[in-house]
């Protein structure tokens, strides 16, 4: 099978770009997995033609999409006795945006933090492009936490933004966004700098590059956020419920951002109770309740006709 | 040999303890220059120890945040030691300890300070002095510093690590420079400390300023007058200090609660941390942030 990374071990077989059920059924341990009934295969989505809601990203269409860009395997996770993740199995494709949804303490956060190793996980494991995140295995097959440098160099290819922002408080808008860049990657400051003029162009913040954070408004810091992110030119973005410390009135600006990111293609998990943007935006849905999948599928479908009945209960109470 | 003026005399008799205090001879030691000379070596001996001090207590406070229980252990019992022993008694405990070691030798040897024109200073007693006042900074910095970094909401360091920093690179340049608004009052709290710890390096034989005062007062049997002359010395320099300190924390005070602009670099600058990008200009203040905050 081409395009497969030296770390990635097997298990996704099927010939060729994903045949019609690969994406949640495709062979993955997710059969195995705690999800009841497994939805049926999205009739577009992330697969090569592309939904509509894609129109507008670039779609390669070769080997390399074989490999999920997440593949989250039985991956448990306890804080003290407390299980917070209890079994969680998700692929995630390549440009692919999936929402997380699921009541609060369910383990979303949690899940999204295990996927750049912000936090260990017990069991199971966690590959993000092929390479196991966090840590290495051994021979034996036993896994060893990885090195604190190659953690780093993973996590900077992955983008998180959270739901308090968690900007820099002592430096600029520009500053937050050169910083990593400058320290990580060595980019030499001018062009770090021309970078971020850029991105916050892009959020719409050209005329904030000399800002403090605490000179912004929420929805101007999650933006600035957001650039800071994408200024690592991460494969993938994850998204902590990024509007939910907002007011209501400056949602609309940062999840604008986040759909125009969508249609460039970028690859999203989004923790969100926002069913305008999941049901627009998002390829897929998946509801988490007590720290296991409990259903998946497009939101549209899900919305209308969850199958489960924990989540129409939430459904219920949010929509 | 006061005066004849019945009120006068008495409260004369008063201020010279029944004429036996000299102030003239205050008068005449007070600019004495192996006295004034002194102050620098003061002043001196206590950056130095609040510098090693302030280092060491970093050193402590990553030694106790580490998944090795012996490197946390070994920082809590040095802590636990080092607090919980005279400062004087450390003094005495690190200058005979060089001297079994035989360390004492060479650094006698060392002629740095008559070199630079303070003839009475032995390199042996300085760097005894260093040493025991640095150590024991450094227990105290431990606490100052942990309350500092503990401070920062985790938040910050997760976003630093979450961009792709190591621990080090996240901590030095996103939690320290927000830590230090909290660590520089205290700090500077503990320098006007250290400047009057530095007079019991006087017990080994430092002639610093207090030695000095002692040598003089002896020697011209006006010990009391010297004493005096010490005390306003030490006078002068806290004084001086606590001054620099309330312009220090003033400046600070505004960017504790707003990272503005021109304040945002003064703890950088301060500590050396970073290079200040251009002056940020204000823009409208936003909803989740206070009224008074927008006020300098
Ligand atoms: N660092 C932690 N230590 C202990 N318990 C935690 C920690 N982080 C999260 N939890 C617990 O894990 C559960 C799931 O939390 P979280 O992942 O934040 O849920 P969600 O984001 O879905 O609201 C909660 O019960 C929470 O109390
Ligand atoms: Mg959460």
């Amino acid at each position: 099978m081409q395009g497969q990374g030296p770390g990635y071990p097997g298990g996704y077989g099927q010939p060729g770009p994903l045949s019609s059920g690969g994406q949640m059924a495709g062979g993955g341990p997710i059969q195995g997995g705690p999800m009841p009934g497994g939805s049926p295969p999205p009739a577009s989505g992330p697969m090569p033609g592309g939904g509509p809601l894609h129109s507008g990203g670039p779609r390669p269409n070769d080997g390399s999409r074989v490999i999920p860009m997440v593949d989250a395997r039985d991956v448990h996770k306890s804080f003290h006795h407390n299980e917070v993740l209890r079994g969680i199995s998700m692929q995630i494709w390549r440009q692919e945006v999936v929402v997380l949804l699921g009541p609060s303490g369910s383990g979303k956060t949690t899940f999204l933090r295990c996927i750049n190793h912000l936090e260990k996980i017990n069991h199971g494991r966690i590959y993000v492009d092929g390479e196991l995140i966090g840590y290495r295995e051994l021979p034996n097959g036993e896994l060893r936490e990885d090195s604190e440098a190659n953690i780093a160099r993973k996590r900077a290819e992955l983008g998180m933004v959270f739901q308090r922002f968690n900007l820099f408080p002592h430096l600029t808008a520009l500053q937050n966004i050169t910083e990593a860049p400058i320290r990580v990657r060595g980019v030499p400051r001018a062009q770090a700098e021309a970078r971020a003029r850029e991105l916050l162009a892009k959020v719409g913040l050209a005329d904030k590059a000399d800002a403090y954070p605490n000179r912004l408004s929420g929805g101007q810091q999650q933006r600035v956020a957001i650039a800071r992110a994408l200024a690592m030119d991460p494969k993938l973005m994850l998204f902590d419920e990024p509007t939910s410390a907002l007011d209501p009135e400056l949602v609309g600006e940062v999840l604008k951002v986040m759909r125009q990111l969508a249609e460039e293609g970028m690859t999203m998990v989004v923790v969100t109770h926002e069913m305008g943007f999941a049901r627009e935006v998002a390829d897929r849905a998946i509801f988490i309740d007590g720290g296991v999948i409990v259903e998946q599928g497009r939101p549209t479908e899900m919305f209308a006709n969850p199958r489960e009945e924990r989540t129409r209960a939430f459904l219920r109470k949010i929509l | 040999m006061c005066t004849t003026t019945p009120f006068l005399d008495q409260l004369c008799q008063i201020v010279t303890l029944g004429g036996h205090f000299r102030w003239s001879a205050v008068g005449t030691y007070l600019f004495n220059p192996y006295i004034v000379e002194t102050i620098w070596l003061v002043i001196g001996l206590a950056i130095l120890a609040q510098v090693f001090g302030t280092l060491i207590g970093l050193l402590l406070y990553f030694m106790r945040r580490t998944r090795f229980a012996a490197s946390r252990w070994a920082a809590n019992a040095y802590i636990w030691f080092f607090r919980g022993t005279p400062l004087l008694v450390q003094i005495y405990l690190v200058s005979y300890g060089i001297n079994y070691i035989g360390l004492d030798p060479p650094l006698r040897a060392i002629n740095f300070f008559p070199a630079i024109g303070y003839s009475q200073v032995q390199m042996y007693f300085f760097v005894a002095a260093l040493l025991a006042l640095s150590w024991n900074e450094g227990a105290y910095m431990a606490e100052i510093v942990r309350a500092g970094i503990d401070s920062i909401d985790p938040g910050q360091l997760e976003a630093a690590r979450s961009l792709g920093m190591t621990y080090f690179v996240a901590m030095r340049r996103i939690v320290l420079p927000q830590a230090a608004r909290t660590i520089v009052p205290p700090l500077g709290n503990e320098f006007n400390g250290m400047l009057k710890n530095t007079s019991l390096a006087s017990v080994i034989g430092l002639t610093e300023l207090l030695q000095t005062s002692i040598n003089i007062g002896n020697a011209l049997f006006l010990q009391l007058e010297l004493f005096v002359v010490a005390s306003f010395w030490y006078l002068m320099m806290t004084t001086v200090w606590t001054a620099i300190q309330a312009y220090i924390e003033r400046k600070l005070n505004v960017s504790v609660t707003d990272f503005g602009p021109g304040q945002g670099s003064w703890t950088q600058r301060l500590l050396g941390f970073g290079r200040r990008g251009p002056v940020a200009v204000a823009g409208a203040g936003g909803i989740n942030v206070p009224a008074d905050r927008g006020a300098r």
